[in-house]
């Protein structure tokens, strides 16, 4: 069973990904799964500059799901061209790299340092951490924002695929899609984390060393799906921009409710923490359905919710 | 495949449970047996090495024999795994039984509390950096807080293994003799002071007991104990190590301890960790950077879980 997609003009083997922070930068992965079995590999977030991260601890369970404050930790720009651009470069995969960034010009410069590498089929902005002091989520949540981040990045972009990721912690999430389709975005992901807090009763303070943390896993996983249709029937559908649909998934049968909802791919993220080769098992399961309900093409799928 | 330096292949595999015994107050030790792939590649797990258990489908006990205080906890659903360290692995007919010593503190060791023979979990592992097996040195002085008997039991082992001819002393200290998490009857520990512990008996390595409230063994810190006793000694320092696991504030002390005697030393670290293979960056463990100021993050699933004292910042 063919299940290859047309993503944003890529041509993927499949329609799935692993999600930006949870695979690492690929090398990781590589130890429990065929790397080459994905259609699309997100990088963690990359910054100008390498970051140390948050103080511990960064994260908590909560019934199903959990909460992550990471804060971007990374071995910088350089590093990543040095070290790991090899290894993504061998990849069968669409790469893309998540680009993070305090200012406009931090986007801007890890996105012109990269746009000429040919390991790197596109770029995903992550314009909605919950995790960092600046950058992330405060410009992921203003429409205004995410729309001048996106056209500046586009400018140096060199043609490759720009998906913009959107934060789910905003009033109305077609409104911060619609900013990045008009500004430039080839592609949208979501959803990003929701800001959330687990209060320790004993010492009376957040468990999390930041406070708060994005609430990731099972848990968000029907808001997922409720968002993705939202963007798909609001904003999507009619400019033709494909979405990476992700949050809670685990199963093939999670990830075909998203592309019902109108998701062209999906990302696998938290469950790969816990059975680090479930996005394989997805692909399978994906290759299943479609065969079993007579699915010419894994594409009837999105958008057909009745 | 990657080479953790122990030999060993990571992977996920399937494991039976052979056993899962009370030892003492809400400390137990799970049996699980590896065959095929899986069994060879465990066979071959270090000390301080660690896997990860998904526990998510074990069953909860029943709500008559869920222990005090743990009744809220008993109603969290989890999803992640959990990381336990091994506290023996023999190798026997094809197959690797790997022994697990753990304490029924929430709503993941409630359920491993629930395992019976027969039940099959889902183990990710061999896992991070173990022990190094020192053989140069003459004395090997183990230092474990509560829980952080359980690896140093399975190091304790090794080292005293054929040809060895290394001394082994360890220093295993608990708040009170109720929580100390050693198999041997309680109230025969209770009856005698420098008592040797049954487990560590058995590879020939003399113990010291220390409990905060004296109701075993030595009167205060297990760190006092190791501090008075090595003072004691005058070990030469080239010829010993120290190898430590158990509360931070704890291997922060043995850390400077160690440190003021000039001998080496290795502490075992704990992190809330998610996935235990490098992916989930959660588990930072704050090092130093030789010849600078700064500090980097290191992965206490990676990098870790075992540690050079002097590398890492320990807060006490």
């Amino acid at each position: 069973m063919d299940i290859s997609v047309d993503f944003a003009g890529l041509k993927l083997a499949n329609p799935v990904f692993t999600a930006s922070g949870t695979s690492g930068y690929a090398d990781e992965l590589a130890d429990f799964m065929d790397v080459n079995a994905l259609g699309g590999f997100i990088t963690k977030s990359i910054t100008r500059k390498p970051r140390k991260g948050n103080p511990t601890p960064r994260i908590v369970e909560t019934d199903s799901g959990m909460l992550n404050a990471i804060g971007w930790a990374n071995i910088g720009l350089d590093r990543f061209v040095e070290e790991k651009l090899g290894i993504l470069g061998n990849m069968s995969a669409a790469v893309f790299v998540n680009v993070a960034g305090a200012s406009i010009g931090d986007y801007v410069s890890v996105v012109e340092r990269l746009a000429g590498e040919e390991a790197i089929a596109g770029f995903e902005l992550n314009v909605s951490c919950p995790n960092v002091e600046q950058g992330g989520i405060s410009f992921g949540t203003d429409a205004g924002q995410v729309a001048e981040v996106t056209s500046a990045v586009k400018k140096v972009s060199g043609g490759k695929v720009l998906m913009v990721k959107l934060s789910p912690c905003v009033t109305d999430i077609s409104v911060t899609a619609r900013a990045a389709v008009e500004a430039g975005a080839d592609a949208l992901s979501l959803i990003n984390t929701f800001t959330a807090m687990v209060i320790d009763i004993e010492r009376r303070e957040p468990v999390l060393a930041n406070r708060t943390g994005g609430l990731s896993g099972p848990a968000i996983r029907p808001i997922a799906v409720y968002l993705v249709n939202k963007v798909y029937n609001e904003v999507a559908k009619k400019k033709g921009i494909p979405i990476l649909g992700m949050g809670g998934i685990r199963t093939a049968s999670d990830a075909i409710e998203f592309m019902i909802a109108g998701a062209s791919a999906v990302g696998v993220g938290t469950w790969n923490f816990v059975e680090p080769d479930c996005a394989v098992k997805i692909v399978e399961g994906i290759k299943k359905y479609c065969a079993d309900n007579k699915k010419k093409s894994v594409k009837e799928l999105t958008g057909s919710l009745k | 495949m990657t080479d953790n330096g122990a030999g060993s292949t990571k992977g996920v595999y399937e494991a039976v449970v052979r056993s899962n015994k009370e030892i003492g107050q809400r400390f137990y030790r799970l049996g699980l047996e590896f065959s095929g792939a899986g069994g060879e590649t465990f066979a071959e797990a270090r000390p301080g090495q660690f896997a990860q258990l998904d526990l998510s489908g074990a069953p909860l006990p029943s709500a008559g024999a869920i222990p005090e205080g743990l009744a809220d906890a008993a109603r969290r659903g989890i999803i992640l795994r959990r990381p336990f360290s091994f506290c023996d692995v023999v190798r026997k007919d094809r197959k690797t039984q790997v022994e697990i010593l753990y304490c029924v503190v929430g709503p993941a060791s409630l359920r491993m509390k629930g395992l019976s023979g027969g039940d099959r979990v889902s183990v990710i592992g061999p896992l991070g950096r173990s022990f190094s097996v020192a053989e140069k040195k003459r004395y090997a002085l183990l230092v474990a807080g509560g829980m952080g008997a359980g690896p140093l039991l399975y190091l304790a082992k090794v080292l005293t293994g054929e040809s060895s001819k290394m001394e082994v002393v360890v220093f295993a200290g608990a708040r009170t003799r109720e929580v100390l998490p050693f198999r041997r009857p309680l109230d025969e520990i209770s009856r005698q002071l420098g008592f040797s512990l049954g487990e560590f008996a058995e590879y020939g390595v003399k113990s010291q007991v220390a409990t905060d409230d004296g109701t075993a063994g030595y009167e205060g810190l297990v760190t006092d104990c190791f501090s008075e006793w090595l003072g004691e000694k005058n070990l030469p320092a080239r010829d010993t190590i120290v190898y430590a696991c158990g509360p931070e504030a704890m291997l922060a002390q043995v850390a400077d301890i160690a440190r003021d005697k000039n001998i080496d030393c290795e502490v075992s670290m704990e992190r809330r960790m998610a996935c235990g293979i490098g992916l989930c960056q959660s588990c930072a463990v704050e090092c130093k950077v030789e010849g600078s100021n700064e500090s980097v993050y290191k992965l206490c699933c990676e990098d870790g879980p075992v540690f050079d004292s002097k590398e890492v910042i320990l807060s006490s």
